[in-house]
């Protein structure tokens, strides 16, 4: 029996040039797989929360809106029929938002009625809003104050994963069942006690 | 690399004696050349210094489990080929994953195929007849010749069959780690058999003794019988967070020990002692007259193509404080050397996420990942910050087998919020990671199929896990740059004694024994580069010289207190002067 172990050294490399025969641990390259946003809440931020607020102001915009506020919804009022609907309609700016937990969501800001006027809740959500475009904040009722507080991380925290839709898109996620184009629309109906 | 279509193709298969612990005692050989057709049977005594068909790069050499056969080889002191097609491996490579319905044995390659098989009694009969030992008759060496020839002819038929399924060039990568793994199990571990020994003798009669001194701190067990309830009030007394079942009782599975071990050193000793008297077959350690543990590493057998020894067979199995019984022979020494965070480095490379790399090249990813993650000071050390070190290292380490949040609370002994924030913070900090680990997932749901570099695949069977999916990356892959590592250093000579995960083991006399580290350390940061298509790897060096022995510092503790109480009770058995 050998005891002397034989060295392979000396048989020539069959192996000499293994990057030739490495396979691409490029998963994403090999089979691309993207996460479909099929779902946009509009709501304003929940008072534990630290969102940001897209600065790009493609990602914004001011709409006519119903706040139909039993039922937490908010619905767009279509240009066609807002003059008929000029009661009931208020005007907010819809900001995109997105949470720690990258949930995008649309922000509704109320903007003046007709006459101009503001309140201390509207004031400070807008300020809020412009804040969130360069850090985290949280924004919380205070009562006794008659406005949101603001808080900002104070921490370095990463930037947002903004998604690839454009505004539009968002909108019409986020809004698809919730337009009103004519006046045969249920909230009407609802709110004309029909 | 182009593949040349080899000038010669010889099927081969030994029959041996493998008693347990010994090196393989060659009984017979049959080799068949495919495109001559000549035929070759060898009984002991003919099998001269080197193989009698055609050898050199050119030949490929196809066997079933070919370490087996190498194994012989390196017993004979038979050159090594350097083609070799093992269609084991490359029918588990087709396999991986999936459940082949008669197995991953011939038998089962030849069913999966719809070819003819032989029958799996007539095959234990003949290997019993085989490790009988002989002498055999003339009419049994016959047979013998005959039954080792109808594995030849199986092959033979499997061949063909599974060619065109086989991506040769990568297959032959896979084969010439199989003489690698021979050369290894022909090695062995060097054992401190007279210690061995002891221990065997005095195992059973310190029993008793070991439980009550190891207790002593937990007051958990009644004569030998662990008490769940006392070990609650022990938890409860320590302030030790436990994992605990639907039920709501305490979750006391190994596992769950292994982990709080890792987190609570405490509880170590506790666990070595379980296992201790649980799993301990001492008799089992498999041994030779020659005093190296030797077993076979069954390679490829895990779906991660890692090599899976018999826990109770292999001196690293699972019990770390018998690796105390490893000791250099004299004049010899060892050294166990490690990838220092081989799955981190794996991960940072692969997924080309760049804040990791920083971190790994860093020689600290954990404190690197808490300042990255500015929850330390730019300027904050080990020294400084060690608690909150410790929580992003945890992170780490949970991260990579795909933790919730819920287990590294845990594990972290902190609410679940902290826990949820540092596994965000990872997320976060290395977001391209993140994102390659999801697609990892994705593409083996899409595709049906994970693999590595170098084509070792696993299959997504019926029942999918997408954490072993997401952990196949690193796992396999470091098992591509474990088996690479071993290739080029057996090929350099050195005295590979046994591959461990991230690790291996070697041996050399006192005076080439730095040199063979370096040798070591050369060839496993080779491999990691060509694994990892350039990115660095560092490693780690622990040095054993005669007379001292190897420790696992996670065993340490239990060690010395069997060793004491065996002292101590051979002591008490001599009689009075």
């Amino acid at each position: 029996m050998a005891t002397e172990a034989p060295r392979l050294v000396e048989i020539a490399d069959p192996f000499a040039n293994l990057d030739n025969l490495r396979l691409s641990q490029d998963f994403s390259e090999t089979c691309g797989v993207k996460k479909l946003l099929t779902t946009v809440p509009v709501r304003k931020p929940h008072k534990q929360e630290f969102v940001r607020v897209h600065p790009d102001p493609g990602y914004r915009d001011n709409f006519p809106a119903i706040d139909l506020k039993d039922d937490r919804e908010l619905y767009i009022v279509a240009r066609t029929v807002q003059a008929e609907l000029a009661t009931e309609c208020v005007p907010a700016t819809l900001f995109t938002a997105i949470n720690r937990q990258g949930v995008i969501f649309l922000w509704p800001v109320r903007l003046p009625g007709p006459d101009g006027k503001q309140n201390e809740w509207w004031r400070s959500a807008a300020e809020a809003a412009a804040l969130a475009m360069t850090q985290w904040i949280r924004m919380q009722a205070k009562m006794e104050l008659g406005a949101y507080e603001i808080s900002t991380a104070t921490g370095t925290l990463p930037e947002p994963p903004w998604p690839d839709l454009p505004f539009n898109e968002l909108l019409k996620i986020a809004f698809r069942d919730r337009v009103i184009s004519s006046l045969d629309h249920p909230v009407v109906a609802r709110l004309r006690g029909l | 690399m182009a593949f040349k279509v080899p000038r010669s193709v010889v099927v081969i298969d030994f029959e041996f004696i493998a008693t347990t612990g010994e090196r393989p005692i060659p009984v017979c050989m049959v080799a068949h050349e495919l495109r001559s057709g000549q035929h070759w049977r060898l009984w002991q005594g003919q099998f001269g210094p080197a193989p009698p068909y055609p050898t050199g790069p050119d030949v490929l050499v196809v066997a079933f489990y070919a370490s087996a056969e190498f194994g012989c080889y390196r017993a004979l002191g038979w050159p090594m080929p350097s083609c070799i097609l093992d269609l084991y491996i490359e029918f588990r490579n087709l396999t991986n994953g999936r459940r082949p319905p008669c197995g991953v044995g011939l038998v089962g390659a030849l069913a999966y195929y719809g070819l003819d098989t032989i029958g799996a009694a007539e095959k234990d009969a003949m290997r019993e007849l085989v490790m009988g030992g002989g002498p055999w008759s003339e009419a049994e060496r016959t047979a013998i010749l005959d039954y080792c020839e109808s594995d030849v002819c199986a092959l033979e038929r499997l061949l063909p069959v599974m060619l065109p399924q086989i991506d040769i060039p990568r297959a032959l990568l896979r084969g010439r780690y199989m003489a690698a793994a021979a050369v290894m199990e022909f090695n062995g571990t060097p054992i401190d058999v007279p210690t061995l020994q002891m221990l065997r003798e005095q195992w059973t009669g310190i029993q008793d003794v070991l439980i009550a001194a190891v207790d002593r701190d937990y007051g958990v067990f009644d004569g030998r019988t662990f008490k769940a309830d006392r070990f609650e009030r022990f938890l409860q007394h320590q302030n030790t967070p436990w994992a605990r079942l639907e039920s709501g009782r305490l979750d006391l599975g190994d596992g769950t020990f292994r982990q709080a071990s890792k987190s609570y050193p405490i509880i170590a000793p506790l666990r070595e002692l379980r296992s201790a008297l649980s799993d301990l077959r001492l008799n089992d350690l498999a041994v030779g007259q020659d005093g190296r543990n030797r077993t076979i590493l069954s390679a490829f057998r895990s779906k991660t193509g890692r090599n899976q020894p018999s826990n109770s067979k292999y001196i690293f199995g699972p019990a770390v404080w018998l690796r105390s019984l490893i000791k250099p022979p004299q004049d010899h020494g060892i050294a166990y050397v490690d990838w220092s965070q081989q799955e981190f480095g794996i991960a940072a490379a692969l997924s080309g996420d760049i804040n990791m790399q920083s971190a790994y090249q860093s020689g600290d990813p954990y404190l690197t990942f808490a300042k990255q993650a500015h929850a330390v000071p730019a300027d904050a050390t080990k020294a400084t910050h060690g608690p909150q070190r410790e929580l992003f290292k945890q992170c780490v380490l949970g991260v990579q087998y795909g933790m919730t949040a819920g287990a590294l609370a845990l594990r972290i002994g902190q609410p679940a919020i902290v826990a949820r924030n540092l596994l965000q913070a990872y997320g976060e900090t290395y977001r391209k990671f993140r994102v390659w680990s999801d697609a990892a997932v994705d593409t083996a749901m899409l595709t049906g199929s994970l693999n590595t570099v170098f084509g070792w695949r696993v299959h997504v069977g019926e029942s999918a896990n997408p954490r072993s999916l997401r952990n196949f990356p690193m796992q396999a892959n470091g098992a591509e740059m474990l088996r690479l590592a071993c290739c080029l250093g057996i090929e350099r000579g050195i005295e590979i004694c046994a591959p461990v995960h991230d690790a291996v083991l070697i041996c050399a006399p006192l005076d080439r024994l730095e040199a063979d580290i370096g040798g070591m350390r050369a060839a496993m940061t080779k491999a990691a580069g060509i694994v990892l298509n350039g990115f660095e790897l560092h490693t780690d060096a622990t040095v054993i010289r005669y007379p001292d022995r190897y420790s696992d510092p996670r065993g340490r503790m239990m060690w010395n207190q069997v060793m004491s109480l065996i002292s101590r009770h051979r002591e008490a058995q001599k009689p009075a002067a």
